[in-house]
Protein backbone atom coordinates (compact mmCIF):
# COMPACT_ATOMS: atom_id res chain seq x y z
CA UNK A 1 0.00 0.00 0.00
CA UNK A 2 1.64 3.74 -0.65
CA UNK A 3 0.55 6.56 1.60
CA UNK A 4 0.21 9.21 -0.88
CA UNK A 5 -1.10 12.47 1.14
CA UNK A 6 -0.76 13.29 4.36
CA UNK A 7 -2.35 16.46 5.74
CA UNK A 8 -2.07 16.96 10.01
CA UNK A 9 -4.46 20.33 11.25
CA UNK A 10 -4.03 21.10 14.36
CA UNK A 11 -1.93 17.73 15.68
CA UNK A 12 0.87 17.73 17.95
CA UNK A 13 2.77 20.51 17.15
CA UNK A 14 1.67 20.89 13.41
CA UNK A 15 -1.36 23.58 12.56
CA UNK A 16 -1.95 23.22 9.25
CA UNK A 17 0.40 20.94 7.04
CA UNK A 18 0.00 19.27 4.15
CA UNK A 19 2.07 16.30 3.48
CA UNK A 20 2.78 14.93 -0.01
CA UNK A 21 4.87 11.57 -0.42
CA UNK A 22 6.19 11.21 -4.09
CA UNK A 23 8.85 8.51 -3.08
CA UNK A 24 8.50 5.08 -1.75
CA UNK A 25 11.25 6.20 0.80
CA UNK A 26 11.19 9.59 2.87
CA UNK A 27 13.50 10.77 4.93
CA UNK A 28 12.39 13.15 7.62
CA UNK A 29 15.32 15.73 9.02
CA UNK A 30 15.17 17.88 11.92
CA UNK A 31 16.89 19.06 15.23
CA UNK A 32 15.35 17.81 17.73
CA UNK A 33 11.67 18.58 19.03
CA UNK A 34 10.71 19.78 15.68
CA UNK A 35 7.99 17.42 14.68
CA UNK A 36 9.99 14.70 13.43
CA UNK A 37 8.54 12.36 15.60
CA UNK A 38 5.32 13.13 15.58
CA UNK A 39 4.23 12.82 12.01
CA UNK A 40 5.03 9.11 12.29
CA UNK A 41 2.61 9.15 15.24
CA UNK A 42 -0.05 10.32 12.85
CA UNK A 43 0.56 7.64 10.69
CA UNK A 44 0.73 4.76 13.24
CA UNK A 45 -2.56 6.45 14.78
CA UNK A 46 -4.63 6.34 11.20
CA UNK A 47 -2.92 2.61 11.22
CA UNK A 48 -3.76 0.78 14.54
CA UNK A 49 -5.70 3.85 16.32
CA UNK A 50 -2.97 3.57 18.96
CA UNK A 51 0.22 5.86 19.66
CA UNK A 52 2.53 4.38 21.58
CA UNK A 53 3.57 7.47 23.65
CA UNK A 54 0.31 9.13 23.99
CA UNK A 55 -1.58 8.62 27.01
CA UNK A 56 -4.36 10.65 26.36
CA UNK A 57 -5.89 12.40 23.31
CA UNK A 58 -5.55 15.72 25.17
CA UNK A 59 -1.48 15.19 24.09
CA UNK A 60 -2.56 14.83 20.40
CA UNK A 61 -4.21 17.98 20.44
CA UNK A 62 -2.41 21.27 19.39
CA UNK A 63 -1.67 22.71 22.87
CA UNK A 64 -4.52 25.51 23.29
CA UNK A 65 -7.08 23.93 20.92
CA UNK A 66 -9.86 21.61 21.36
CA UNK A 67 -9.72 19.43 18.25
CA UNK A 68 -7.19 18.06 15.41
CA UNK A 69 -7.86 15.81 12.57
CA UNK A 70 -5.14 13.42 10.48
CA UNK A 71 -6.39 13.13 7.38
CA UNK A 72 -4.72 10.48 4.70
CA UNK A 73 -4.97 9.62 0.75
CA UNK A 74 -3.53 5.56 0.85
CA UNK A 75 -3.47 3.45 -2.35
CA UNK A 76 -4.85 0.54 -1.15
CA UNK A 77 -5.49 -2.26 -4.01
CA UNK A 78 -4.95 0.01 -6.73
CA UNK A 79 -7.53 1.79 -5.55
CA UNK A 80 -7.67 5.07 -3.41
CA UNK A 81 -8.64 5.34 0.08
CA UNK A 82 -9.46 8.69 2.20
CA UNK A 83 -9.10 8.21 5.57
CA UNK A 84 -9.46 10.81 8.40
CA UNK A 85 -9.37 10.68 12.10
CA UNK A 86 -10.38 13.38 14.49
CA UNK A 87 -9.32 13.76 18.32
CA UNK A 88 -10.53 15.67 20.78
CA UNK A 89 -8.87 17.00 24.01
CA UNK A 90 -12.13 15.42 25.46
CA UNK A 91 -11.03 12.01 24.07
CA UNK A 92 -13.72 11.24 21.79
CA UNK A 93 -12.97 10.48 18.35
CA UNK A 94 -14.46 10.39 15.10
CA UNK A 95 -13.23 8.04 12.17
CA UNK A 96 -13.93 8.08 8.58
CA UNK A 97 -13.63 6.52 5.41
CA UNK A 98 -13.77 8.11 2.18
CA UNK A 99 -15.55 10.94 3.72
CA UNK A 100 -18.20 8.51 5.61
CA UNK A 101 -18.11 9.07 9.40
CA UNK A 102 -18.30 5.03 10.96
CA UNK A 103 -19.92 4.09 13.67
CA UNK A 104 -17.25 1.58 14.65
CA UNK A 105 -13.69 2.33 14.73
CA UNK A 106 -13.51 -1.45 14.71
CA UNK A 107 -13.93 -0.70 10.61
CA UNK A 108 -11.18 1.56 10.16
CA UNK A 109 -8.54 -0.81 11.64
CA UNK A 110 -7.40 -2.79 9.09
CA UNK A 111 -7.40 -0.24 6.21
CA UNK A 112 -3.90 1.01 6.71
CA UNK A 113 -1.21 -0.97 8.25
CA UNK A 114 1.90 0.43 9.13
CA UNK A 115 4.96 -1.59 11.12
CA UNK A 116 6.83 1.06 13.48
CA UNK A 117 10.04 0.90 14.81
CA UNK A 118 11.97 3.16 17.39
CA UNK A 119 14.69 3.35 19.28
CA UNK A 120 12.70 2.47 22.47
CA UNK A 121 11.47 -0.72 21.08
CA UNK A 122 14.70 -2.24 22.44
CA UNK A 123 12.10 -2.26 25.49
CA UNK A 124 10.48 -5.03 24.16
CA UNK A 125 13.34 -7.01 24.90
CA UNK A 126 14.32 -5.63 28.01
CA UNK A 127 11.01 -4.10 29.29
CA UNK A 128 8.37 -5.76 31.49
CA UNK A 129 5.86 -7.83 29.85
CA UNK A 130 3.10 -5.63 29.34
CA UNK A 131 5.95 -4.22 26.46
CA UNK A 132 5.72 -7.18 24.89
CA UNK A 133 1.59 -7.52 25.28
CA UNK A 134 1.16 -4.15 23.81
CA UNK A 135 2.77 -5.20 20.58
CA UNK A 136 1.36 -8.22 20.30
CA UNK A 137 -2.02 -6.80 20.56
CA UNK A 138 -0.80 -4.09 17.96
CA UNK A 139 0.16 -6.16 15.80
CA UNK A 140 -3.24 -8.89 16.39
CA UNK A 141 -5.45 -5.49 15.75
CA UNK A 142 -3.60 -4.68 12.19
CA UNK A 143 -4.17 -8.69 11.15
CA UNK A 144 -7.46 -8.97 12.55
CA UNK A 145 -9.28 -6.12 13.60
CA UNK A 146 -11.55 -7.94 15.12
CA UNK A 147 -9.43 -8.38 17.95
CA UNK A 148 -9.35 -4.89 18.78
CA UNK A 149 -13.31 -5.55 20.04
CA UNK A 150 -12.44 -9.05 21.89
CA UNK A 151 -9.56 -7.26 23.89
CA UNK A 152 -11.51 -3.79 25.07
CA UNK A 153 -14.13 -6.76 25.98
CA UNK A 154 -11.38 -8.37 27.86
CA UNK A 155 -10.56 -5.44 29.72
CA UNK A 156 -13.99 -4.22 30.43
CA UNK A 157 -14.74 -7.59 32.21
CA UNK A 158 -11.64 -7.68 33.98
CA UNK A 159 -12.38 -4.14 35.72
CA UNK A 160 -15.67 -5.40 36.28
CA UNK A 161 -14.61 -8.22 38.17
CA UNK A 162 -11.75 -6.63 39.66
CA UNK A 163 -14.19 -3.70 41.00
CA UNK A 164 -16.65 -7.21 42.14
CA UNK A 165 -13.49 -8.85 44.00
CA UNK A 166 -12.36 -5.51 45.67
CA UNK A 167 -15.99 -4.97 47.02
CA UNK A 168 -15.55 -8.69 48.43
CA UNK A 169 -12.60 -8.10 50.06
CA UNK A 170 -13.69 -4.92 51.48
CA UNK A 171 -16.80 -6.90 52.87
CA UNK A 172 -14.87 -7.63 56.65
CA UNK A 173 -13.50 -10.62 55.33
CA UNK A 174 -16.13 -12.77 54.82
CA UNK A 175 -14.55 -15.99 53.31
CA UNK A 176 -16.49 -16.53 50.18
CA UNK A 177 -17.92 -19.91 51.32
CA UNK A 178 -20.08 -17.97 53.72
CA UNK A 179 -20.48 -15.48 51.29
CA UNK A 180 -24.66 -14.51 50.31
CA UNK A 181 -25.35 -17.02 47.68
CA UNK A 182 -26.39 -14.09 45.16
CA UNK A 183 -22.68 -13.03 45.60
CA UNK A 184 -21.28 -16.05 44.72
CA UNK A 185 -23.68 -16.28 41.48
CA UNK A 186 -22.30 -13.14 40.22
CA UNK A 187 -18.95 -14.30 41.13
CA UNK A 188 -19.31 -17.33 38.64
CA UNK A 189 -20.31 -15.39 35.71
CA UNK A 190 -17.37 -12.89 36.03
CA UNK A 191 -15.49 -15.96 35.83
CA UNK A 192 -17.36 -17.47 33.11
CA UNK A 193 -16.65 -14.07 30.55
CA UNK A 194 -13.51 -13.47 31.79
CA UNK A 195 -13.36 -17.51 30.69
CA UNK A 196 -14.87 -17.41 27.76
CA UNK A 197 -13.32 -13.71 26.24
CA UNK A 198 -9.99 -14.49 27.60
CA UNK A 199 -9.71 -17.70 26.06
CA UNK A 200 -10.58 -15.82 22.61
CA UNK A 201 -7.56 -13.33 23.43
CA UNK A 202 -5.20 -16.37 24.30
CA UNK A 203 -6.03 -18.29 21.19
CA UNK A 204 -5.34 -15.23 18.97
CA UNK A 205 -2.16 -14.55 20.37
CA UNK A 206 -1.23 -18.05 20.41
CA UNK A 207 -1.87 -18.08 16.90
CA UNK A 208 0.01 -14.92 15.39
CA UNK A 209 3.30 -16.09 17.33
CA UNK A 210 3.16 -19.25 15.71
CA UNK A 211 3.14 -17.38 12.38
CA UNK A 212 5.43 -15.03 13.40
CA UNK A 213 8.20 -17.29 15.56
CA UNK A 214 9.66 -19.06 12.26
CA UNK A 215 9.98 -15.76 10.64
CA UNK A 216 11.42 -13.68 13.33
CA UNK A 217 13.92 -16.83 13.43
CA UNK A 218 14.94 -16.82 9.93
CA UNK A 219 15.65 -13.27 9.65
CA UNK A 220 17.58 -13.37 13.42
CA UNK A 221 19.68 -16.33 11.53
CA UNK A 222 20.68 -13.89 8.62
CA UNK A 223 21.24 -10.73 10.55
CA UNK A 224 23.67 -12.78 13.15
CA UNK A 225 25.10 -14.64 10.33
CA UNK A 226 23.79 -17.78 11.59
CA UNK A 227 25.57 -17.41 15.03
CA UNK A 228 22.65 -17.04 16.65
CA UNK A 229 19.37 -19.01 17.23
CA UNK A 230 16.52 -17.76 18.18
CA UNK A 231 13.61 -19.00 19.49
CA UNK A 232 10.21 -17.63 20.81
CA UNK A 233 7.50 -19.11 23.19
CA UNK A 234 4.20 -17.86 24.12
CA UNK A 235 3.96 -17.92 28.12
CA UNK A 236 0.20 -17.63 28.57
CA UNK A 237 -0.81 -17.20 32.51
CA UNK A 238 -3.53 -19.93 31.14
CA UNK A 239 -1.73 -22.84 29.99
CA UNK A 240 -3.93 -25.74 28.21
CA UNK A 241 -3.19 -29.26 26.61
CA UNK A 242 -4.85 -28.38 23.32
CA UNK A 243 -6.20 -25.20 21.34
CA UNK A 244 -9.68 -26.04 21.27
CA UNK A 245 -11.83 -23.29 23.03
CA UNK A 246 -13.23 -25.24 25.58
CA UNK A 247 -10.49 -26.65 26.87
CA UNK A 248 -8.68 -23.53 27.34
CA UNK A 249 -11.92 -22.36 28.88
CA UNK A 250 -11.64 -25.29 31.47
CA UNK A 251 -8.13 -24.44 31.83
CA UNK A 252 -9.01 -20.85 32.54
CA UNK A 253 -11.77 -21.95 35.13
CA UNK A 254 -9.61 -24.60 36.71
CA UNK A 255 -6.93 -21.91 37.42
CA UNK A 256 -9.17 -19.68 38.72
CA UNK A 257 -10.79 -22.12 41.44
CA UNK A 258 -7.00 -22.55 42.50
CA UNK A 259 -6.34 -19.02 42.56
CA UNK A 260 -10.03 -18.05 44.41
CA UNK A 261 -8.49 -17.48 48.04
CA UNK A 262 -5.54 -15.89 46.72
CA UNK A 263 -7.48 -13.43 44.17
CA UNK A 264 -10.07 -12.88 47.51
CA UNK A 265 -7.53 -11.70 49.65
CA UNK A 266 -5.96 -9.20 46.87
CA UNK A 267 -9.22 -7.92 45.42
CA UNK A 268 -7.84 -8.52 42.09
CA UNK A 269 -7.94 -10.74 39.37
CA UNK A 270 -5.22 -12.74 39.31
CA UNK A 271 -5.57 -15.48 36.03
CA UNK A 272 -5.48 -14.57 32.62
CA UNK A 273 -4.17 -13.41 29.90
CA UNK A 274 -3.65 -9.42 31.45
CA UNK A 275 -0.57 -12.20 32.74
CA UNK A 276 0.83 -13.45 29.73
CA UNK A 277 4.51 -13.34 28.62
CA UNK A 278 6.34 -13.50 25.29
CA UNK A 279 9.96 -15.44 26.07
CA UNK A 280 12.60 -14.55 23.33
CA UNK A 281 15.12 -17.01 24.17
CA UNK A 282 18.72 -16.62 22.10
CA UNK A 283 20.89 -19.62 21.91
CA UNK A 284 19.01 -21.47 25.04
CA UNK A 285 19.76 -18.19 26.78
CA UNK A 286 16.59 -15.80 28.06
CA UNK A 287 17.60 -12.67 26.27
CA UNK A 288 15.46 -9.90 28.37
CA UNK A 289 18.11 -10.70 31.41
CA UNK A 290 21.41 -12.57 29.60
CA UNK A 291 21.47 -10.86 25.74
CA UNK A 292 23.88 -8.34 24.80
CA UNK A 293 23.00 -4.48 23.39
CA UNK A 294 23.84 -6.27 20.00
CA UNK A 295 21.63 -9.80 20.37
CA UNK A 296 18.66 -7.51 21.60
CA UNK A 297 19.01 -5.56 18.84
CA UNK A 298 19.15 -8.27 16.39
CA UNK A 299 16.51 -9.42 17.63
CA UNK A 300 13.96 -6.25 17.35
CA UNK A 301 15.35 -5.80 14.03
CA UNK A 302 14.43 -9.49 13.34
CA UNK A 303 11.07 -8.87 15.00
CA UNK A 304 10.67 -6.04 12.88
CA UNK A 305 11.30 -7.80 10.00
CA UNK A 306 9.00 -10.83 10.83
CA UNK A 307 5.88 -8.56 11.16
CA UNK A 308 6.73 -6.50 7.69
CA UNK A 309 6.35 -9.93 5.94
CA UNK A 310 4.04 -10.94 8.49
CA UNK A 311 1.43 -8.22 7.79
CA UNK A 312 2.37 -8.58 3.93
CA UNK A 313 1.35 -12.61 4.05
CA UNK A 314 -2.11 -11.95 5.58
CA UNK A 315 -3.25 -8.64 4.34
CA UNK A 316 -1.55 -9.28 0.29
CA UNK A 317 -0.18 -5.70 0.80
CA UNK A 318 2.89 -4.39 1.76
CA UNK A 319 2.36 -2.73 4.51
CA UNK A 320 4.20 0.88 5.69
CA UNK A 321 7.39 0.88 7.77
CA UNK A 322 7.71 4.12 10.02
CA UNK A 323 11.62 4.00 11.18
CA UNK A 324 12.05 6.34 13.97
CA UNK A 325 15.53 7.22 14.76
CA UNK A 326 16.84 3.73 14.69
CA UNK A 327 18.98 3.60 11.51
CA UNK A 328 22.03 5.66 13.08
CA UNK A 329 21.41 2.97 15.91
CA UNK A 330 22.43 0.27 13.32
CA UNK A 331 25.61 -1.06 12.61
CA UNK A 332 26.31 -1.56 9.07
CA UNK A 333 25.60 -5.21 8.80
CA UNK A 334 22.13 -4.80 10.22
CA UNK A 335 21.80 -1.28 8.18
CA UNK A 336 22.29 -3.18 5.57
CA UNK A 337 19.69 -5.79 5.93
CA UNK A 338 16.92 -4.06 6.97
CA UNK A 339 17.60 -1.73 3.92
CA UNK A 340 18.03 -5.34 1.36
CA UNK A 341 14.35 -5.62 2.53
CA UNK A 342 12.89 -2.66 2.02
CA UNK A 343 14.38 -1.76 -1.31
CA UNK A 344 11.71 -0.16 -3.15
CA UNK A 345 8.80 -2.84 -1.84
CA UNK A 346 7.68 -1.19 1.68
CA UNK A 347 7.02 2.68 1.58
CA UNK A 348 9.27 3.43 4.80
CA UNK A 349 9.13 7.22 6.21
CA UNK A 350 12.77 7.43 8.03
CA UNK A 351 13.46 10.30 10.72
CA UNK A 352 17.07 11.60 11.44
CA UNK A 353 18.73 14.55 12.48
CA UNK A 354 21.89 13.89 10.35
CA UNK A 355 21.71 12.93 6.55
CA UNK A 356 24.90 11.84 7.41
CA UNK A 357 24.44 8.24 8.75
CA UNK A 358 22.99 7.40 4.78
CA UNK A 359 24.50 5.50 2.26
CA UNK A 360 24.64 8.32 -1.07
CA UNK A 361 22.29 5.47 -3.20
CA UNK A 362 19.84 6.24 -0.73
CA UNK A 363 19.74 9.74 -0.22
CA UNK A 364 19.27 9.86 -3.77
CA UNK A 365 16.32 7.64 -4.40
CA UNK A 366 14.94 9.42 -1.46
CA UNK A 367 12.63 12.01 -1.40
CA UNK A 368 13.72 14.37 1.54
CA UNK A 369 11.47 16.59 3.69
CA UNK A 370 13.48 18.59 6.73
CA UNK A 371 11.21 19.35 9.73
CA UNK A 372 11.73 22.45 11.34
CA UNK A 373 8.95 23.64 14.44
CA UNK A 374 5.78 22.09 12.99
CA UNK A 375 6.56 22.84 9.25
CA UNK A 376 7.77 20.26 6.57
CA UNK A 377 9.48 21.85 3.90
CA UNK A 378 10.46 19.41 1.01
CA UNK A 379 14.35 19.98 0.43
CA UNK A 380 15.63 17.35 -2.53
CA UNK B 1 -15.50 21.68 10.99
CA UNK B 2 -14.46 25.05 13.14
CA UNK B 3 -11.56 24.26 14.47
CA UNK B 4 -10.49 26.97 17.35
CA UNK B 5 -13.04 29.27 18.15
CA UNK B 6 -13.66 29.95 21.84
CA UNK B 7 -16.90 30.23 22.94
CA UNK B 8 -17.58 34.22 23.05
CA UNK B 9 -18.64 35.86 26.78
CA UNK B 10 -22.73 35.32 27.23
CA UNK B 11 -24.51 37.92 29.25
CA UNK B 12 -25.04 36.06 32.97
CA UNK B 13 -28.84 34.66 32.76
CA UNK B 14 -27.96 33.25 28.58
CA UNK B 15 -24.51 31.98 29.91
CA UNK B 16 -26.81 30.12 33.36
CA UNK B 17 -29.30 28.56 30.08
CA UNK B 18 -26.57 26.99 28.08
CA UNK B 19 -24.94 25.72 30.92
CA UNK B 20 -28.06 23.97 32.17
CA UNK B 21 -28.81 22.80 28.51
CA UNK B 22 -25.45 21.34 27.85
CA UNK B 23 -25.72 19.15 31.10
CA UNK B 24 -28.15 16.98 29.05
CA UNK B 25 -27.23 13.94 27.43
CA UNK B 26 -26.03 14.48 23.75
CA UNK B 27 -26.16 18.16 23.77
CA UNK B 28 -22.54 19.56 23.01
CA UNK B 29 -21.65 23.50 23.46
CA UNK B 30 -22.91 24.60 19.79
CA UNK B 31 -26.62 22.74 20.28
CA UNK B 32 -26.59 24.64 23.71
CA UNK B 33 -25.92 27.74 22.18
CA UNK B 34 -28.63 26.88 18.94
CA UNK B 35 -31.42 25.77 21.82
CA UNK B 36 -30.89 28.47 24.38
CA UNK B 37 -31.13 31.70 21.22
CA UNK B 38 -34.21 29.51 19.84
CA UNK B 39 -36.16 29.67 23.22
CA UNK B 40 -35.22 33.21 23.83
CA UNK B 41 -36.87 34.15 20.33
CA UNK B 42 -40.07 32.27 21.61
CA UNK B 43 -42.69 34.14 23.22
CA UNK B 44 -42.95 33.95 26.34
CA UNK B 45 -46.11 31.91 27.03
CA UNK B 46 -44.29 29.12 24.78
CA UNK B 47 -41.20 29.45 27.38
CA UNK B 48 -43.60 29.19 30.40
CA UNK B 49 -44.73 26.13 29.18
CA UNK B 50 -42.25 24.48 28.58
CA UNK B 51 -41.01 25.44 31.49
CA UNK B 52 -43.70 24.06 33.10
CA UNK B 53 -43.41 20.54 31.40
CA UNK B 54 -40.17 19.93 32.66
CA UNK B 55 -41.74 20.65 36.09
CA UNK B 56 -44.55 18.90 36.00
CA UNK B 57 -43.12 15.86 34.22
CA UNK B 58 -40.87 15.32 37.35
CA UNK B 59 -43.20 16.19 39.41
CA UNK B 60 -45.32 13.58 37.86
CA UNK B 61 -43.91 10.68 36.27
CA UNK B 62 -42.35 8.00 38.71
CA UNK B 63 -41.89 4.42 38.03
CA UNK B 64 -44.98 1.75 38.06
CA UNK B 65 -44.91 0.16 41.10
CA UNK B 66 -44.89 -3.26 39.28
CA UNK B 67 -42.90 -3.10 36.89
CA UNK B 68 -41.13 -0.37 37.17
CA UNK B 69 -41.61 1.55 34.18
CA UNK B 70 -41.65 5.08 33.61
CA UNK B 71 -45.69 6.20 34.65
CA UNK B 72 -47.86 8.77 36.26
CA UNK B 73 -50.56 6.46 37.67
CA UNK B 74 -49.26 3.86 40.39
CA UNK B 75 -49.67 1.34 37.91
CA UNK B 76 -48.48 1.61 34.37
CA UNK B 77 -51.17 1.61 31.30
CA UNK B 78 -49.49 -1.60 29.81
CA UNK B 79 -49.79 -3.37 33.38
CA UNK B 80 -53.46 -1.93 33.24
CA UNK B 81 -54.08 -3.54 29.87
CA UNK B 82 -56.53 -6.16 29.90
CA UNK B 83 -55.99 -6.96 26.34
CA UNK B 84 -52.20 -7.73 26.62
CA UNK B 85 -50.69 -11.39 27.63
CA UNK B 86 -50.28 -11.38 31.38
CA UNK B 87 -47.97 -14.71 31.22
CA UNK B 88 -45.00 -13.29 29.50
CA UNK B 89 -43.12 -10.78 30.96
CA UNK B 90 -40.09 -9.09 28.96
CA UNK B 91 -37.06 -7.98 31.17
CA UNK B 92 -35.32 -4.78 30.09
CA UNK B 93 -32.10 -2.88 31.72
CA UNK B 94 -34.34 0.65 31.08
CA UNK B 95 -37.43 2.73 30.28
CA UNK B 96 -35.98 3.31 26.99
CA UNK B 97 -35.75 0.17 25.94
CA UNK B 98 -39.67 -0.32 26.52
CA UNK B 99 -40.27 2.58 24.91
CA UNK B 100 -38.16 0.96 21.82
CA UNK B 101 -39.62 -2.32 21.73
CA UNK B 102 -43.11 -0.95 21.92
CA UNK B 103 -42.69 0.77 18.70
CA UNK B 104 -42.08 -2.74 17.15
CA UNK B 105 -45.92 -3.19 17.42
CA UNK B 106 -44.53 -7.15 17.97
CA UNK B 107 -44.62 -7.61 21.43
CA UNK B 108 -48.06 -8.12 23.46
CA UNK B 109 -47.31 -8.99 26.76
CA UNK B 110 -46.03 -7.23 29.79
CA UNK B 111 -42.61 -6.01 30.79
CA UNK B 112 -40.11 -5.25 34.13
CA UNK B 113 -37.41 -2.54 33.63
CA UNK B 114 -34.55 -3.16 35.98
CA UNK B 115 -32.97 0.23 36.37
CA UNK B 116 -30.14 -0.56 34.62
CA UNK B 117 -27.25 -3.64 34.79
CA UNK B 118 -25.01 -5.07 36.75
CA UNK B 119 -21.98 -3.26 37.06
CA UNK B 120 -19.59 -3.41 39.84
CA UNK B 121 -17.12 -0.79 39.19
CA UNK B 122 -19.97 1.58 39.33
CA UNK B 123 -21.09 0.06 42.35
CA UNK B 124 -24.37 -1.39 41.22
CA UNK B 125 -25.38 -4.78 42.13
CA UNK B 126 -27.97 -7.01 41.87
CA UNK B 127 -29.44 -5.11 45.24
CA UNK B 128 -29.82 -1.98 43.21
CA UNK B 129 -31.49 -3.03 40.63
CA UNK B 130 -35.12 -4.08 40.41
CA UNK B 131 -34.30 -7.80 40.54
CA UNK B 132 -35.87 -9.04 43.93
CA UNK B 133 -39.17 -7.41 42.91
CA UNK B 134 -38.89 -9.37 39.54
CA UNK B 135 -38.26 -12.86 41.20
CA UNK B 136 -40.97 -12.17 43.66
CA UNK B 137 -43.34 -11.51 40.37
CA UNK B 138 -42.27 -14.36 38.82
CA UNK B 139 -42.75 -16.73 41.45
CA UNK B 140 -45.98 -15.47 42.84
CA UNK B 141 -47.97 -15.48 39.48
CA UNK B 142 -48.23 -18.10 36.64
CA UNK B 143 -45.73 -16.50 34.15
CA UNK B 144 -45.35 -18.85 30.71
CA UNK B 145 -42.10 -16.97 29.87
CA UNK B 146 -39.54 -14.29 30.43
CA UNK B 147 -37.93 -12.66 27.67
CA UNK B 148 -34.61 -11.33 28.70
CA UNK B 149 -34.29 -8.27 26.00
CA UNK B 150 -30.67 -7.03 27.37
CA UNK B 151 -28.07 -5.29 25.19
CA UNK B 152 -25.32 -7.88 24.86
CA UNK B 153 -22.40 -5.64 26.86
CA UNK B 154 -20.36 -6.83 28.79
CA UNK B 155 -22.15 -6.01 31.81
CA UNK B 156 -25.59 -6.64 29.60
CA UNK B 157 -24.51 -10.65 29.28
CA UNK B 158 -23.82 -10.42 32.72
CA UNK B 159 -27.14 -9.06 33.73
CA UNK B 160 -28.56 -11.53 31.48
CA UNK B 161 -27.37 -14.81 32.94
CA UNK B 162 -27.40 -13.03 36.67
CA UNK B 163 -31.50 -12.82 36.53
CA UNK B 164 -31.68 -15.71 34.41
CA UNK B 165 -30.44 -18.25 36.52
CA UNK B 166 -32.36 -17.00 39.55
CA UNK B 167 -35.85 -17.24 37.07
CA UNK B 168 -34.97 -20.83 35.80
CA UNK B 169 -36.61 -22.22 38.62
CA UNK B 170 -40.12 -20.92 38.20
CA UNK B 171 -40.96 -20.82 34.73
CA UNK B 172 -39.43 -20.85 30.68
CA UNK B 173 -36.85 -18.03 30.10
CA UNK B 174 -35.27 -17.19 26.92
CA UNK B 175 -33.46 -14.21 25.49
CA UNK B 176 -33.77 -11.96 22.36
CA UNK B 177 -31.05 -12.92 19.55
CA UNK B 178 -28.74 -10.63 19.17
CA UNK B 179 -27.93 -9.04 15.83
CA UNK B 180 -27.53 -5.80 17.14
CA UNK B 181 -24.69 -3.68 16.32
CA UNK B 182 -21.81 -3.94 18.38
CA UNK B 183 -21.89 -2.22 21.97
CA UNK B 184 -25.30 -1.31 20.30
CA UNK B 185 -28.13 -0.50 22.86
CA UNK B 186 -31.49 -1.40 21.95
CA UNK B 187 -32.76 1.84 22.22
CA UNK B 188 -31.09 2.36 18.38
CA UNK B 189 -32.02 -0.96 16.94
CA UNK B 190 -34.07 -0.24 14.10
CA UNK B 191 -37.37 -1.50 14.41
CA UNK B 192 -37.22 -4.17 11.94
CA UNK B 193 -34.28 -5.55 13.57
CA UNK B 194 -35.95 -5.49 17.02
CA UNK B 195 -38.52 -7.03 15.55
CA UNK B 196 -36.78 -9.89 14.24
CA UNK B 197 -34.88 -10.28 17.14
CA UNK B 198 -38.01 -11.20 19.22
CA UNK B 199 -39.27 -13.70 16.49
CA UNK B 200 -35.40 -15.50 17.41
CA UNK B 201 -35.10 -15.75 20.94
CA UNK B 202 -33.99 -18.75 22.53
CA UNK B 203 -33.79 -20.16 25.51
CA UNK B 204 -31.31 -19.39 27.96
CA UNK B 205 -29.13 -22.28 29.12
N1 LIG C 1 -0.01 18.81 21.71
C1 LIG C 1 1.07 19.53 21.36
N2 LIG C 1 0.94 20.83 21.03
C2 LIG C 1 2.02 21.57 20.68
N3 LIG C 1 3.26 21.08 20.63
C3 LIG C 1 3.45 19.80 20.94
C4 LIG C 1 2.37 18.95 21.31
N4 LIG C 1 2.85 17.73 21.56
C5 LIG C 1 4.18 17.79 21.36
N5 LIG C 1 4.55 19.02 20.98
C6 LIG C 1 5.89 19.51 20.66
O1 LIG C 1 6.43 18.69 19.66
C7 LIG C 1 7.84 18.64 19.85
C8 LIG C 1 8.31 17.22 19.83
O2 LIG C 1 8.16 16.73 18.56
P1 LIG C 1 8.76 15.31 18.16
O3 LIG C 1 8.61 14.35 19.26
O4 LIG C 1 8.14 14.98 16.85
O5 LIG C 1 10.27 15.69 18.02
P2 LIG C 1 11.34 15.08 17.02
O6 LIG C 1 11.46 15.99 15.87
O7 LIG C 1 11.03 13.67 16.76
O8 LIG C 1 12.63 15.24 17.91
P3 LIG C 1 13.76 14.16 18.33
O9 LIG C 1 14.78 14.25 17.27
O10 LIG C 1 14.25 14.68 19.62
O11 LIG C 1 13.13 12.84 18.44
C9 LIG C 1 8.17 19.26 21.16
O12 LIG C 1 8.66 20.55 20.93
C10 LIG C 1 6.83 19.34 21.84
O13 LIG C 1 6.74 20.44 22.69
MG1 LIG D 1 11.68 11.89 17.63
ZN1 LIG E 1 -46.16 -1.29 34.77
Amino acid sequence: MYLKTLHLQQFRNYRDQQVKFSAPKTILVGDNAQGKSNLLEAVELLATLRSHRALRDRELVLEGEQIGQISATLERHATPVDLSLIVRSSGRRTVSQNGETLRRQLDFLGVMNAVQFSSLDLELVRGSPSERRNWLDTLLTQLEPVYAYILQQYHTVLRQRNAFLKQQSGELSTPMDLAAESDLTQLAIWDAQLAAIGSRVIRRRARVLERLAPLAQTWHQAISNSTEKLEIHYAPNVAAESDDPSAIQQAFLDKLKLRAVAEQHQGTTLVGPHRDEVEFIINHTPARQYGSQGQQRTLVLALKLAELKLIEAVIGEPPLLLLDDVLAELDLNRQNKLLETIQDHFQTLITTTHLGSFDAQWLKSSQIFTIHAGRVLESG
Amino acid sequence: MNFGGTPTVYTRPLARLIEQLQRLPGVGPKTAQRLALHILKQPETEVHALAQALVEAKHQVGLCSVCFHLSAEPVCEICRDANRDPYTICVVSDSRDVIALERTREYRGKYHVLGGLISPMDGIGPDQLHIAQLVRRVSKQDIKEVILAISPSVEGETTTLYVGQLLKPFTRVTRIAFGLPMGGDLEYADEVTLARALEGRRDLD
